[in-house]
């Protein structure tokens, strides 16, 4: 190792926190190139192997001044090994040697502009490839996570709440798709981009929402995955092919809700609502980026969904305290999005900005009017919000009910402990006469 | 006859092979640095008299004029010695006390810990003689 002679800099603190896996996202997608789209899994092997060998070799002789040089240099040396090996890389195997020695020299050189740039075109190939139409949703993710993300199959099993045989069977699949499909690695061009720009928007969308909402599972796990989806994002728009406005604006409203993201429960693990939120710990340097990509987002006279997602959440981010949300924006920013996305979601979400802008009342009206609210009918949330609005009308006996269901239907910590509360709220309001029949 | 020695010198051998195989670069990178901040931490109490990695390739000489040459088939083993690290500790005891610190226990691979004797053996039968009427003395 070119590193073996040099001081080491021994200083795990200077090692960021995510470097093996941010590595492996990198080095996964380069040796892909390299090796053809149909041994995913080999440079997948390769790249584990290099890491394992800085587990065995690190603890020994020191963290080396270029970690990431380093995994990449013995990740080169690995994958030759593997191509001397095995008789069906013969044809190819100058060509590839080639191509692993120009990896390995972009990672140790100091001239990182040309390199970046190559790698990041390949992990961009690989984004596409993930989210190619040809694989089914659900195995996109998951696929994402493992190849760019460096998750195991075991992390993103525990990220979704399922087990890890269910997460190893869609990875097989969607690697099974990429070779029936004969999928090139290669970014879009042309006509072909925007539709598949799109692709890789939704699943980026998917992955975010997935660590996003509180319904479920570790929320450690779950913040990782809305830093990721971030991650990715923020490659993509710096990526010529995708510095398009949706792009941003899926970023911005990203990097706004996440801003938000540690201040969402108390410290028990107790949900806690907007209004009681401690917005001088929301995330600034977020919340910044967040209106940066919002208002670049604005070129042309483009309007998606996402815009106006990152237009409402800027709203709340930039309100100094609850009493200051300028609703009625908001609300005409539902307005809109219900226009466009019909999902019941969306409607209970306008519903409480509807609430906030013309009274509890009108609030349960908009509930009660919601044309498929018949699909929430096993969704939580949908009792928590009537719940809320009965108790601001001061029907406290009519909100414990609406609490109780919704407590039936969440198995979240979290959610349990903050309906818990809000129905002891309830009690402490309702006479005992009423109570006790 | 006792061979009992003092020593204050002990080797950790890291044994077990394939622990790693499954683990994912989040967790790799973790163990890494659990190991490096207990050998640091080694380290600033002056206990670490070396340490080195070994590869799991190697050969096997035996027999006479070393004949045979085999190649050791370590890779896959249990026993397999990954590194080992050369401390001072107090005693036997308290190299095992160090040992357990090792992070990797946690996953199944096992730490051999040996007293490195300060000295040939065969010289320290003959001391014994003078050690023991040393202990009578006193």
């Amino acid at each position: 190792m070119s590193d073996r002679n040099a001081p080491p800099s021994a200083n795990i603190a200077e090692i960021a926190e995510n470097l093996f896996r941010h590595e492996a996202g990198k080095l996964v997608a380069t040796l892909t190139r390299i090796f053809g789209l149909d041994r995913l899994r080999l440079a997948e092997d390769v790249v584990q192997e290099a890491l394992i060998r800085a587990l065995q070799t690190w603890p020994y002789h020191g963290i080396p001044h270029n970690p990431s040089a380093w995994i990449t240099q013995t990740a080169k040396n690995l994958a030759l090994d593997v191509i001397r090996r095995e008789a069906v890389f013969r044809t190819k195997e100058a060509e590839i040697a080639a191509g692993l020695e120009r990896m390995a020299a972009d990672a140790a050189s100091s001239a990182r502009d040309a390199s970046e740039h190559d790698i990041k075109d390949d992990r961009l190939r690989m984004m596409f490839v993930c989210c190619h139409p040809a694989i089914a949703e659900e195995s996109q993710v998951a696929l994402a996570l493992k190849t760019l993300c460096g998750f195991s199959a075991a992390e993103i099993a525990r990220a979704f709440l399922t087990n890890e045989a269910t997460i190893a069977k869609r990875l097989t699949r969607a690697k099974q798709r990429i070779r029936e499909a004969r999928l090139e690695f290669e970014i879009p061009a042309g006509g072909e981009l925007a539709a598949r720009l799109d692709a890789v928007l939704r699943t980026l969308y998917l992955l975010f929402n997935e660590g996003y909402k509180a319904s479920f599972g570790d929320s450690l796990v779950r913040a990782e995955l809305c830093h990721e989806a971030i991650h990715l994002a923020t490659l993509l728009v710096e990526h010529p092919a995708g510095d398009q406005p949706r792009a941003h604006a899926l970023l911005a409203l990203m990097l706004l809700n996440a801003a938000r993201l540690p201040t969402r429960a108390d410290a028990d693990g107790t949900l806690l609502r907007l209004e009681e939120q401690d917005r001088t710990q929301w995330d600034q340097a977020l919340i910044a980026r967040g209106m940066m990509h919002l208002a670049r987002s604005a070129a042309g006279d483009e309007l998606s969904d996402f815009h106006l997602q990152a237009a409402i959440a800027a709203y709340h981010c930039a309100a100094p305290a609850y009493e200051a949300t300028d609703w009625p924006r908001i609300l005409s920013l539902y307005d809109c999005l219900v226009e466009m996305d019909g999902s019941p979601v969306v409607a209970l979400n306008r519903a409480v900005a509807v609430a906030n802008v013309h009274g509890p009342r009108a609030g349960i009206d908009a509930v009660t009017g919601m044309r498929n609210r018949g699909e929430l009918e096993s969704y939580y949330l949908l009792f928590a919000v009537l719940g809320e609005l009965e108790a601001r009308l001061d029907r406290f006996d009519l909100a414990a009910e609406h609490f109780e269901r919704a407590l039936a239907l969440t198995a979240t910590r979290s959610e349990q402990a903050f309906l818990f509360r809000r129905l002891r709220e309830c009690e402490e309001h309702t006479p005992a006469a009423v109570r006790s029949i | 006859m006792s061979t009992e020695l003092r020593t204050s010198e002990y080797l950790l051998l890291f044994r077990g092979a394939g622990w790693q195989n499954s683990l994912s670069p989040q967790e790799l990178q973790s163990l890494m640095a659990q190991w490096v901040s207990w050998y640091e931490g080694l380290t600033q109490q002056g206990r670490v008299k070396g340490a080195s990695p070994l590869l799991p390739e190697g050969k096997i000489v035996s027999g006479k004029k070393g004949r045979l040459v085999a190649d050791g088939p370590f890779a896959e083993s249990k026993e397999a010695i990954g590194g080992y690290f050369l401390i001072q500790a107090d005693s036997l005891e308290h190299a095992v006390e160090i040992a357990r610190g090792w992070p990797i226990l946690e996953y199944g691979a096992a730490v051999e810990v040996r007293p490195v004797a300060s000295e040939c053996p065969v010289f320290a039968d003959v001391h014994l003689p003078q050690a023991a009427a040393a202990g009578e003395r006193s």
